[in-house]
């Protein structure tokens, strides 16, 4: 028992190891890619494969999310005779919370699953030893590209996931629950401020690069065989979801903390 | 030969006292070699027995254990991978199954290498460079077609065809003949012969394709146990007094394997049917 205790701790620290060295490797690669413009055009694939492909399962998700808290939220509020404030909440949960979060798990479940697999696949069929052995560095040909592309989109993907949670709420409430169009936005506009908006799309820039990087190093670290693929795709959708969670929770913290002390500020500048 | 006599500047590629494990398992035990430039050389031996992991640590994709690799006299098996990038550049290592970059066309697979150490200005020149990579190994006209729309023998030849594209002066070629069929590895063998006659280069074959190892090897060594137990010419080995290599070449299971096999039971014994299970 202890003995297990005591594996299981060395293996994950390891684990833990090689991912930070991984980590250092590929922000090291991703210097130098930005400093080389010829390989932009692998960053604009990646971009495309990873950003604009995902528009539509982001916005849907965005969606949907709006419409949800509408009908969920209603019945609460409406037992108030605060019905009026519908809008409020829901673009508060969505533009700080449902949104940033929600996308970011669509796309560790699209991005982060078909960058393992990709790369799971190339790493078992030799490929990456065979970009190695060219004389070129794998972590700035595969990786860097990927993670670059994912840092830089999935915040503007976060941005369509709450423009979509926001027109869903909006249409949900005005048109089925017929509330007064006027008091919904204008209840909005006072109680959501640009911090909220902000810091949810700052968020996105650390989703992204989460999602990319255990993706990316589930893929390379990838055991033999299809089973060794599954297997490295699970762990890498576990892997983000819950560093999604997590750096989810830090945000929070640190966010508030920040919010507390210098936004009482904001009129002085 | 002793292992103690082989100096770095023995060959083109040496090593010394090469050593690895993976979780306590010996895969190579203190081998000493040098590899003589020009030449082609062929290591044999059974199925998990170190050839690929041997070869992989001449180019250093494996760091070993202990021991160190030399390229024309320079220790390589310590440099980082920065500098290790720059010595990859002379070697072509051509990967057991292909390892063709699947999202790229031929065309695109074999500019990779050149893409990524010189900076193309005249893409027509390059394209030129291509056909005749590609008309070397008799794949000219195939430049735009998906590796996945490739058989066995062409991907091997694409394959090479990538590994020569950096003009390296030594090819490492992987069981380059397994999985294919007695006509396209013969077809691979001349290949590898033509490459040889016509380049200069260096060539280092892992095999267990004795007819293979016979018509290109200069030298064959064979591995055991992570050690070498047989090197010479073709004629050497052929008349080798050691059973292993005996064994090996002549494709017989030994006595004890036999044994074991007879221990495992009879069909009787091992062997159900379905009905069985009802």
């Amino acid at each position: 028992m202890i003995e297990e205790l005591g594996q299981w701790t060395i293996r994950n620290v390891n684990d833990l190891g090689r991912f930070s060295r991984f980590g250092a490797a590929s922000f090291a690669a991703i210097l130098r890619t930005l400093w080389l413009p010829r390989t932009y055009p692998l960053i604009f694939t990646q971009m495309n494969a990873i950003g604009v492909q995902s528009v539509p399962v982001v916005m849907a998700t965005g969606a949907f999310v709006g419409m949800i808290l509408a009908i969920q939220a209603y019945g609460q509020l409406a037992s108030m005779g605060l019905e009026e404030r519908l809008g409020v909440l829901i673009n508060i949960a969505v533009v700080k919370e449902l949104g940033p979060v929600l996308a970011a798990v669509m796309l560790a479940g699209r991005v982060g699953g078909a960058l393992t697999a990709e790369l799971g696949t190339m790493n078992v069929t030799e490929q990456i030893s065979a970009v190695q052995s060219m004389g070129t560095n794998p972590i700035r040909y595969l990786v860097a590209p990927r993670v670059i592309a994912c840092l830089l989109l999935t915040p503007f993907l976060i941005i369509f996931a709450d423009l979509l949670g926001i027109l869903g709420g909006w249409a949900v409430s005005v048109f089925q629950l017929r509330i007064n169009a006027g008091a919904y936005w204008n209840y909005s506009a006072i109680g959501v401020e640009m911090w909220d908006i902000s810091t949810g799309i700052l968020k996105g820039f650390f989703f992204g690069g989460a999602i990319a990087l255990i993706s990316c190093y589930k893929g390379f670290t990838c055991r033999e065989g299809a089973q060794g693929v599954g297997e490295a795709c699970t762990e890498a959708f576990v892997g983000c979801f819950i560093s999604i969670l997590f750096l989810n929770y830090v945000f929070a913290v640190v966010l508030d903390a920040i919010y507390k002390t210098f936004w009482p500020l904001r009129p002085l500048l | 030969m002793s292992p103690k006599t082989i100096q770095p500047q023995d060959g083109i590629l040496v090593v010394q006292n090469l050593y690895k494990t993976y979780d306590q398992r010996v895969v190579l035990n203190h081998l000493s070699l040098a590899i003589e430039k020009g030449k082609t050389t062929v290591v044999i031996g059974p199925s998990g027995c170190g050839k690929t992991v041997f070869m992989k640590h001449l180019i250093v994709l494996e760091r070993p254990t202990d021991g160190q690799v030399y390229f024309q006299g320079r220790r390589i098996d310590d440099l980082d991978e920065r500098e290790l990038a720059q010595i990859r550049t002379h070697f072509g290592f051509c990967f057991q199954g292909s390892a063709l970059f699947d999202s790229l066309t031929v065309y695109e697979n074999i500019i990779f290498p050149i893409e990524q150490h010189v900076r193309v200005i005249d893409y027509k020149q390059l394209s030129e460079l291509v056909k005749h990579k590609l008309a070397m190994v008799g794949m000219d006209g195939y430049q735009n077609q998906y590796p996945a729309s490739l058989s066995g023998g062409q991907k091997k030849r694409v394959a090479l065809a990538r590994a020569i594209a950096l003009n390296p002066e030594v090819i490492l070629y992987d069981e380059p003949t397994t999985g294919l069929d007695p006509i396209m590895s013969d077809i691979i063998n001349e290949l590898i012969l033509k490459l040889q006659k016509e380049l200069k280069v260096t060539s280092m074959v892992v095999t267990h394709d004795m007819k293979s190892a016979y018509k290109i090897a200069d030298r064959i060594i064979m591995l055991h146990k992570g050690r070498i137990i047989a090197d010479g010419g073709p004629d050497h080995i052929r008349t080798h007094p050691n059973d292993i290599v005996q064994q090996f070449i002549h494709g017989k299971v030994g006595e004890a394997e036999l044994a074991a096999l007879r221990l495992g039971g009879t069909r009787f014994e091992t062997q159900f049917l379905p009905e069985d299970f009802k």
